[in-house]
């Protein structure tokens, strides 16, 4: 019924994967990570794991964004530094 | 094996296309990217491809979340609860290990200032 | 060239992987051989054995309890090294590094921020209390209490935290895991079980449910106290700098 939403969504997962490689900007690209772990909460509620998609949406775009943020503002934001 | 056919399987199977392609971009990620930062980024997709891998074999068409509440009978289909239950500490532990790294970069930054493997490995 | 090398190798192992795929078995089969050997057991007795009625919660804690210590002590395990490595952060020398910084916080922020966050730490507990009843658990609701010191401490700084949430019963509420694990699997082996068995049969029988119903909450809050405590304290030894 809801396959072509699915598929959507697992699209947009490859893309911002993608966006993650490619943005050479560390700050923007742990703020595409973001987008990639709320779309990855999503796709688990799709799989019928609403636990999953709790921790997810908590952990991976929560806090471990927060942590790359830290460590960023601690170091260097361009890749190539 | 057919053309039609392998075009049914891998429509059926596109989640595990999608794991196996975001496990290859997060590979590439790992290997080519000089940046330390970049790198656990690679590697979290990754981690994150394989969690979908996972929780996907135990998917039933039509099945529902595994809690027993209202409005469930004996003849409703439910998805398999052992990957996701797997999978749930995995995540935790994922963002551990990934605070555990960056906390040594920061460390790592302070005492050589760069975070970009071909020059660390010309630091003497 | 050496780039096209790796991009040729990685090509060449995800047409592998992709081959894997098409000879893979139709995902969502309930024939799947992932779907067929143990499951249908634990689709019809796992409330009655585990006691509760989300599955994925009676899983963990009681089927794979042993796997959840191990993976509660993991967790713990990671803290020390970050600890170690960086440091605990001193109230007295630190401050963060949000503080220091020249942006200025606007209003807005402080204001939803107040009006927030004793709801994110309600709803926090409200999740890790129903694990057992509906979607939540501990792991959920630890990284909701840790998510919810994170953003307090960015918007009001670190002294609030730091006193609030003194370091005091900080270090207790760390190691609230593997404790609430040690205690429950002790209570057992107390009563001539193994451990980690919930179903205590010295028990009178009418209160067993009951007994075990208090042992897997203990063992959630344990696991979201001590989850909670843990992203907070790795979050603020990753924050610290030190005052000028």
């Amino acid at each position: 019924m809801l396959r072509s939403l699915d598929v959507i969504l697992l699209v947009f997962l490859l893309v911002t994967a993608v966006g993650v490689v490619r943005t050479k900007d560390l700050l923007g690209a742990s703020i595409i990570f973001s987008a990639y772990s709320f779309t990855m909460a999503i796709v688990w509620q799709q799989l019928s794991a609403p636990d999953l998609a709790l921790t997810e949406a908590a952990v991976g775009a929560g806090v471990t964004t927060v942590l790359f943020l830290i460590t960023i503002s601690r170091t260097v934001r361009r890749e190539d530094e | 094996m057919s053309v039609s056919e392998l075009f049914y399987k891998l429509n059926v199977n596109f989640n595990y296309v999608v794991a196996m392609t975001l496990f290859i971009i997060g590979l590439y990620t790992l290997i080519s990217k000089p940046n330390l930062i970049k790198k656990f980024m690679g590697l979290n997709i990754m981690e994150t491809s394989i969690f979908l891998f996972i929780v996907s074999s135990g998917a039933i068409a039509g099945g529902k979340a595994p809690i027993f509440g209202e409005g469930v009978g004996p003849e409703t289909v439910f998805v398999n609860p052992i990957p996701q239950a797997l999978i749930l500490t995995g995540i935790v532990v994922a963002m551990s290990t990934t605070a555990l790294a960056l906390s040594l970069m920061i460390k790592l930054y302070e005492q050589c200032g760069t975070l970009n493997a071909d020059k660390l490995k010309e630091l003497k | 060239m050496k780039k096209g090398l790796v991009v040729f190798a990685l090509f060449l192992l995800w047409i592998l992987l992709v081959y894997t795929v098409i000879v893979l078995p139709p995902m969502g089969s309930p024939e799947n051989p992932t779907n067929t050997h143990i499951i249908p057991r634990y689709l019809e007795k796992g409330v009655e054995e585990g006691g509760a009625h989300n599955l994925v919660t009676g899983i963990i804690l009681n089927y794979r309890g042993f796997d959840t210590m191990g993976e509660v002590t993991v967790i713990f395990v990671a803290l020390t090294c970050v600890l170690a490595v960086l440091g605990r952060e001193n109230i007295l020398r630190h401050t963060s590094k949000a503080e220091v910084s020249s942006v200025e916080k606007s209003v807005i922020v402080k204001c939803v921020v107040r009006f927030l966050a004793p709801f994110i730490i309600l709803f926090a507990f409200y999740i890790i209390l129903h694990g057992a009843e509906s979607p939540g658990g501990g792991f959920q609701g630890g990284a909701i209490l840790g998510a919810s010191v994170i953003i307090i401490t960015l918007t009001f700084g670190f002294a609030l935290v730091a006193k609030k949430l003194s370091l005091k019963y900080r270090v207790l509420f760390e190691s609230a895991g593997p404790l609430s694990f040690f205690i429950a699997g002790m209570v057992a082996i107390f009563c001539g079980q193994n451990f980690l068995t919930y179903l205590l049969p010295c028990v009178a029988h009418t209160y067993q449910d009951f007994v075990r119903h208090l042992l897997l909450i203990m063992v959630e809050i344990g696991i979201g106290v001590g989850g909670g405590a843990a992203i907070s304290s790795i979050f603020l030894a990753m924050e610290k700098v030190e005052k000028e």
